[in-house]
C-alpha cells in the first residue's frame, strides 16, 4: 500500500514537472491507476480524486486530463458508459481488459523506477 | 443547488461560443463544467451562475478548450486511419490477394500494350482523382444536411463523411497524372503502377463506400450517447 501511495505521489509530483519528458505518460498511468482502485470515473471526479489524494496541493489540469482520457479510449485501454445524471449525460471511464493489463506492466515499470530513484537520492551508506 | 436544465442550455451554448462544435465533447465539457459549479455552489452558494462559470473556465488555460478539441481531432483521426489500414488488411487475405494480384496483371498487361499509343497511367490516375473528389464532395453534402437535420456534429462523423486525413492521398494520383510521360517504362516500374492502381482503388472503396456504409457501427462504438441522444 506504502509503494502505491508513493507511486501516485511521485506520478503527481512528475506532473508538474511542465518540462519533464515523463509529464504525459505520467497522466495517462495515474488516470489508469485510479481507475484500477475505483472501478469506474467520469472526468471531473478524476481531477477531484488525485486533490483529495495530495490534499489539494497538486491538481491535474482540465487542459491536460481530457486529451490524455481520449488517448486512452482510442488505444483500447479505456471503455466509455454513458449515463444521464441530473438532467445531464455523464461519461463515465473504466479500464478495457488490455488496459487491466498494461495497467498492472506500468505501475510495475514505476515501482522499479522509484526504487531506482530512491537508491540514486538516498544511497543507504556501508559504515 | 443543482444546476437547471436551462444553464444545461446555456452550458452547451457556452462550449459551442467557444468553439466546440462537437456534441460529443460538448457533452462532456458541460457536465464538467455543471459539477464544478455545483461544487463551488456548496462551498458559497452566493456566487451567480456566470461568474462561477467564469472561474471554471478559467482553469482550462489561455487557450480555453482549444487543446482539448484538438487532441480530440488528433486521436480520432488516428484511429479513423487504422480503420482505413484495417480494412485494406480484409482485403490481402488468401482468395482475394490471388484475386487482386489477377488485376494487377491484367493493368500491367495493358500499361505495357499501350503505354506508347495513349497515356494510359495518365488516365487512370485523372479519374481516380475525379472519382475520389466527386465521392468525398457527395458523402460531404450528405453529412451537411444531416448534421442540418440533428443540430448535433460528432468529429468522427465529420472524419468519415469529409475531410479523412486520407484525403491528402489524392496528392499521390495527381502527382503521378502530372509527371507521368508516357515512356518506355521497365516493367517492374509498369508493375509498380499496376499495383498502386489497384491500392489506390481499394482505398477509394475503403473511404468512399465501405465506412460510411458502416458508419453507424463504428460511431455507436465510439459514442455510447450516439443512440440516445440520435
Amino acid at each position: 500500500m506504502y509503494i502505491e501511495n508513493l507511486c501516485i505521489f511521485v506520478i503527481i509530483n512528475l506532473i508538474n514537472m511542465k518540462n519533464s519528458k515523463l509529464y504525459n505518460g505520467s497522466l495517462t498511468t495515474i488516470v489508469m491507476k485510479l481507475l484500477e482502485e475505483n472501478g469506474r470515473m467520469y472526468g471531473y471526479e478524476i481531477t477531484q480524486k488525485v486533490k483529495e489524494i495530495t490534499k489539494g496541493e497538486i491538481k491535474i489540469t482540465e487542459g491536460a486530463l481530457y486529451p490524455s482520457l481520449h488517448k486512452l479510449q482510442a488505444e483500447g485501454i479505456l471503455d466509455v458508459e454513458v449515463e444521464n445524471v441530473d438532467n445531464r449525460l455523464r461519461k463515465y471511464y473504466k479500464l478495457t481488459q488490455k488496459g487491466a493489463v498494461e495497467t498492472v506492466n506500468r505501475i510495475a515499470e514505476l515501482e522499479d523506477f522509484i526504487r531506482n530513484m530512491q537508491n540514486l537520492v538516498q544511497p543507504k551508506l556501508d559504515y | 443547488m443543482k444546476i437547471s436544465q436551462d444553464q444545461i442550455q446555456s452550458l452547451y451554448q457556452f462550449t459551442s461560443d467557444h468553439y466546440v462544435e462537437y456534441y460529443d465533447l460538448q457533452t462532456e465539457l458541460v457536465d464538467h463544467l455543471a459539477n464544478a459549479i455545483e461544487k463551488q455552489w456548496q462551498e458559497n452558494n452566493k456566487v451567480s451562475f456566470s461568474d462561477a462559470l467564469h472561474i471554471e473556465f478559467k482553469k482550462f488555460g489561455i487557450f480555453g478548450f482549444m487543446d482539448v478539441v484538438e487532441k480530440r481531432q488528433i486521436s480520432l483521426t488516428k484511429k479513423y486511419n487504422n480503420l482505413v489500414i484495417n480494412n485494406l488488411k480484409n482485403f490481402f487475405t488468401i482468395p482475394k490477394t490471388v484475386l487482386i494480384l489477377m488485376v494487377v496483371g491484367i493493368i500491367f498487361y495493358l500499361l505495357k500494350m499501350f503505354q506508347h499509343n495513349i497515356p494510359l497511367i495518365q488516365i487512370l490516375f485523372s479519374i481516380l482523382t475525379i472519382i475520389f473528389i466527386i465521392g468525398i464532395a457527395i458523402l460531404s453534402n450528405r453529412n451537411k444536411k444531416i448534421t442540418l437535420k440533428t443540430k448535433k456534429k460528432w468529429l468522427l462523423k465529420e472524419i468519415i463523411f469529409g475531410y479523412g486525413s486520407i484525403s491528402g492521398l489524392i496528392n499521390i494520383p495527381i502527382q503521378l497524372a502530372i509527371y507521368n510521360k508516357s515512356d518506355n517504362y521497365h516493367n517492374w516500374v509498369l508493375f509498380l503502377f499496376s499495383f498502386l492502381i489497384i491500392i489506390l482503388v481499394l482505398v477509394e472503396y475503403i473511404v468512399l463506400i465501405l465506412i460510411p456504409s458502416k458508419a453507424e457501427i463504428y460511431l455507436k462504438e465510439t459514442y455510447p450517447e450516439y443512440d440516445i441522444t440520435k
